[in-house]
């Protein structure tokens, strides 16, 4: 029979490259998800039993030692055996009112609704799981319970009640981070709830707008475009279009904020006043391929896997054929176009740190038994998002939008404070159209530079990003700076 | 305390399990390089001291699991840990004697893989390893037959014609008499056994296709062999057993491309298996939830995606060198002791314990092809190539669809999983590789004239 000595060693070849790519993919899969498969709130292994747990969770605290989140033991009457007998339970902030401050960033372990925030994601920590042998051996026998490890997270406590209150009955998100270190200082969600009260939770309030709620851009997306057309067009500073108030794309018209006329401008006046028209004529002068270039090298379409934080992908819908008048709608941040605000904070970060983008952080350190320090947060580059001379004049372009622009609202007096506007309109079907406020943008602090990302979600027409967000952020950013960063 | 004890032997027990997994692996890994080019068995070495730390091994997880009685250390158990390790080397050195030529380290390999089985079930129930200890014992007569057969199979026309009736009529019970478990209908029930036909159908397919594409024929005289295949497939299908139609499918291929290089054959079957498992995909719900909770386990974890998220936290929670013999929860995971025995080993032996044992189903491709590869009978070549197709692929598919890299069908891992059908079974084509491996050689070997008598006779 001819050739079956060489297709038994075709078919070798097929077999072992299988098992190859099973070894290999095995690897890769566990290497990356395998903590979060751990973490996940359905895991039997790292449940809190209330009557007889395992192991007791560790406390978490914020950067300055506050305790957030705690086990508490009570006497209680269990149901099913009838007897006095110690009950566990977790307690945020004491168990007041104040920790809805806290309920997304932190989460909750509950017996019924499992876990959620740091509560799910570090369990690992939290549980002891992450102790060496000896640790663990040491526990069984001496301790009368095991305990877990204590997490100190770099949340400001401070900063993230004053945000809360700042915000007020708004939906929304506020995002501050250290944009050189990627700690993320604070980062608050409304609606809110109170994690010692989960019995009353309803609607969508247990979702985490800043890693998982999906928002429209608007004209903070402007600040893509213009990376894009920084690093893709030569000579752009000499680009200039005239604004007339309106651009026609294909069968649309989009017009202006306020149907203004801006008359030449060229990318900084655009990007100060936010003329719709030139982002949009840049765009076509760029091509999606380039655009979608800079968006990914920002983290758009990229599947973000953190080790503190679980984040939701950015999405940009440019691959495959897009029609002109998407395009246009894409390049004002509007369409289909999905971000969330902790990653636009990512944004503002890298701008603000000269182009590179660092991993957003939110373990400080890992505290043992007897306050040995098994991990210390290192702050991790995580992509380059442009180059540092195009940074440096994004800086100053984003500088001007709150010296003379439409985010004047922002300033702080003796502070030098950059950022970016925008509105984005949403049209839900019906007649009204609703607002999302947004701002994105930094502020040169005492030590490092601290970026700020806000939404405020579903207002009424003419809200705008300048009136509302702009503000917010000048407060937010100003507290930051009395705090001391 | 005594619970405590036990954690904390089992904690340090880890250390000991890991570098003796470690340690067989490689030397297993170092032996099937060696010897692969090698086409005299007599000069391979004695591996001896391979089943010697098995049984070790063995042993010690036992003893381990002796002390996790609530009533003190279980002597029993203890005892029987040593005894079945003792049984292991009887078996090994036996059929070394009987059968010199054997590929000795395919044979290891098997045995490492059951020793996995039998320190999990034990520790998910002691009656769970029991049983798998009798189905052992007949899969090794099966083995023993199998080896026979094979070696003395010359297949005539007439006799593969009675095997696929067989097969059709094998298939066609469960679906006339088979009760419903698990959305498939595979299965028949005699006297409290029961036994899933397809299973024993893989040999049947093997020895077909092997008789039938041993010459290279035209397209029409093998028509027999395809329709063969063709209603194998479809009847599996009628029993919703996708696991099974996926395997008959891959054994059908893989054969029928090493006898014929018929490429277009090749590409035309596997285009009709991608449009029907798109048409399926379409038409069946089952099928939907199963490639939706592939692609996304976490949507729905309390039903679509329950066994492959389940799957994934078992693995995820041993860490490197697991949690400890004894000390995870795997029962937690649906199918523990069958289709995701992979997963809960896994977590008490740890992420490297996972990385050897799909190692060791890769050592089986390469032991299994090289014994095709010295035949010098193109009939026992592909006998030896399809049981080795069945054997890999079959592992491939579920540890595959355990760590969510394919979508998940219900196949056993062959040796490790619990169920008396796959074993017989695996073991059945173990014997079919080392049936064809004691008669490679045969023609310059000087020492046994009966064998080469009686090779001669049939070839004439």
């Amino acid at each position: 029979m001819q050739g079956l000595e060489r297709n038994l060693k075709k078919g070798l070849a097929i077999l072992l490259a299988a098992f190859i790519l099973l070894g290999v993919y095995y690897c890769y899969i566990l290497f990356f998800y395998s903590d979060r498969w751990f973490a996940n709130s359905y895991n039997p292994r790292v449940k809190l039993d209330a009557w007889e747990p395992k192991v007791i969770p560790g406390d978490i605290k914020d950067r300055n030692g506050k305790v957030l989140a705690t086990t508490i033991k009570e006497k209680r009457q269990n149901p099913e055996t009838n007897q006095k007998q110690i009950y566990y339970y977790r307690s945020y902030l004491g168990g007041r009112e104040q920790a809805k401050s806290i309920a997304h960033v932190v989460g909750f372990n509950d017996a019924k609704l499992g876990r959620s925030g740091v509560e799910a994601l570090q369990v690992k920590y939290l549980m002891g799981y992450n102790n060496p042998f000896y640790e663990k051996v040491y526990q069984k026998i001496f301790l009368p319970q095991e305990v877990g490890n204590n997490l100190h997270l770099t949340i400001d406590i401070d900063l993230q009640q004053y945000i809360d209150k700042a915000l007020g009955k708004n939906k929304g998100s506020v995002v501050v981070m250290d944009a050189e270190t990627g700690e993320i200082l604070a980062m608050v969600s409304h609606p809110d709830f109170n994690p010692n009260r989960l019995e009353k939770v309803e609607g969508d309030v247990l979702l985490n707008r800043a890693t998982e709620g999906f928002y429209m851009p608007g004209s903070i997306f402007k600040v893509i475009v213009a990376a894009a057309a920084l690093n893709n067009l030569e000579g752009v500073s000499s680009i200039t279009f005239d604004c007339q108030g309106a651009i026609e794309i294909g069968s649309q018209t989009i017009s202006c904020y306020g149907g203004e006329s801006h008359g030449q401008v060229d990318l900084n006046q655009a990007m100060t006043v936010s003329c719709n028209g030139y982002f949009v004529d840049i765009t076509n002068k760029l091509g999606k391929e380039k655009l979608l270039k800079t968006a990914e090298a920002f983290g758009f379409n990229q599947d973000f896997i953190f080790p503190d934080l679980k984040l939701a992908a950015s999405s940009l819908p440019l691959k495959g054929s897009v029609s002109a008048e998407k395009l246009a709608l894409i390049s004002i941040g509007q369409g289909e176009v999905q971000v969330t605000p902790l990653h636009m904070a990512m944004v503002a970060s890298a701008i603000a740190n000269d182009g590179i983008m660092m991993e957003p952080k939110l373990v400080y350190e890992v505290v043992g038994r007897n306050g040995r320090i098994q991990q210390k947060l290192q702050s991790k580059i995580y992509r380059k998002a442009m180059s540092r001379e195009n940074a440096k004049i994004m800086q100053a372009m984003l500088k001007n939008v709150v010296d003379k622009g439409t985010g004047k609202g922002a300033a702080i007096k003796g502070r030098q404070v950059a950022g970016k506007t925008g509105t984005a309109e949403i049209n839900n079907g019906d007649s009204e159209v609703r607002n999302n406020a947004w701002f994105i943008g930094y502020v040169i602090g005492n030590k490092s530079k601290i970026a700020v990302s806000i939404v405020i979600e579903d207002l009424p027409a003419g809200q705008t990003g300048g009136k509302l967000a702009a503000p917010l952020a000048g407060k937010i950013l100003k507290k930051a700076l009395d705090l001391g960063y | 305390m005594s619970d405590k004890k036990f954690e904390i032997i089992s904690l340090t027990m880890r250390y000991w399990f890991i570098g003796l997994i470690i340690f067989i692996t490689i030397r297993i890994l170092m032996e099937t390089l060696r010897t692969s080019q090698h086409h005299d068995y007599e000069d391979e070495g004695p591996f001896g001291h391979i089943i010697f730390f098995m049984v070790i091994f063995l042993s010690s997880a036992y003893a381990l699991l002796a002390y996790k009685n609530p009533n003190g250390f279980d002597k029993y158990t203890a005892l029987l840990g040593i005894i079945v390790g003792i049984s292991f080397v009887v078996q090994y050195n036996l059929f070394r004697l009987i059968f010199p030529r054997m590929d000795r380290i395919l044979l290891i390999i098997v045995d490492i893989l059951t020793i996995f089985g039998f320190i999990m079930l034990y520790r998910f129930n002691p009656d769970f390893a029991k049983s798998q200890m009798k189905y052992f014992i007949v899969g090794n007569i099966a083995l023993l037959f199998f080896i026979i057969f094979t070696h003395k199979s010359r297949m005539n026309v007439i006799f593969s014609y009675i095997l696929m009736a067989l097969g059709c009529i094998l298939l066609l019970l469960p679906i006339i008499f088979g009760k419903e478990t698990f959305g498939a209908k595979s299965w028949i029930s005699i006297r409290g056994f029961n036994i899933q036909p397809s299973e024993f159908v893989k040999i049947i397919l093997i020895f077909v296709f092997a008789s039938w594409f041993r010459q290279d024929n035209k397209f029409r005289e093998h028509l027999p062999a395809y329709i063969f295949a063709a209603l194998s497939i479809l009847l599996v299908v009628l029993q919703r057993d996708l696991g099974a139609a996926l395997l008959y499918f891959y054994i059908f291929i893989f054969v029928y491309y090493v006898a014929t290089s018929d490429w277009i054959m090749v590409l035309l079957a596997g285009g009709a298996a991608t449009l029907g498992s798109i048409m399926s995909y379409h038409l069946f719900s089952h099928i939907r939830v199963r490639v939706e909770a592939w692609k996304n386990p976490w949507r729905d974890i309390e039903n679509k995606g329950y066994q492959i998220a389940h799957s994934l936290m078992a693995i995820s929670s041993g860490g490197l060198i697991g949690t400890g013999l004894g000390l995870g929860s795997p029962q937690v995971v649906p199918a523990f002791k069958t289709d995701f025995i992979f997963a809960t080993i896994c977590e008490e032996f740890g992420i490297i314990t996972g990385f050897c044992i799909i190692g060791l189903y890769a050592m089986i491709v390469i032991r299994g092809v090289s014994v095709a590869l010295r035949s010098t009978e193109p009939y026992k070549a592909l006998l030896a190539f399809g049981a080795t197709v069945a054997l890999t692929l079959q592992a491939f598919t579920i540890i595959g669809g355990v760590i969510k890299m394919i979508p998940l069908t219900g196949v056993t891992m062959p040796f490790v999983s619990y169920g008396g059908s796959s074993m017989v079974t695996s073991l059945a084509l173990v014997g079919v590789l080392e049936g064809v491996a004691i008669g490679t050689g045969d023609n310059n070997d000087e020492d046994d004239p009966s064998e080469e008598d009686v090779y001669e006779e049939d070839v004439e």
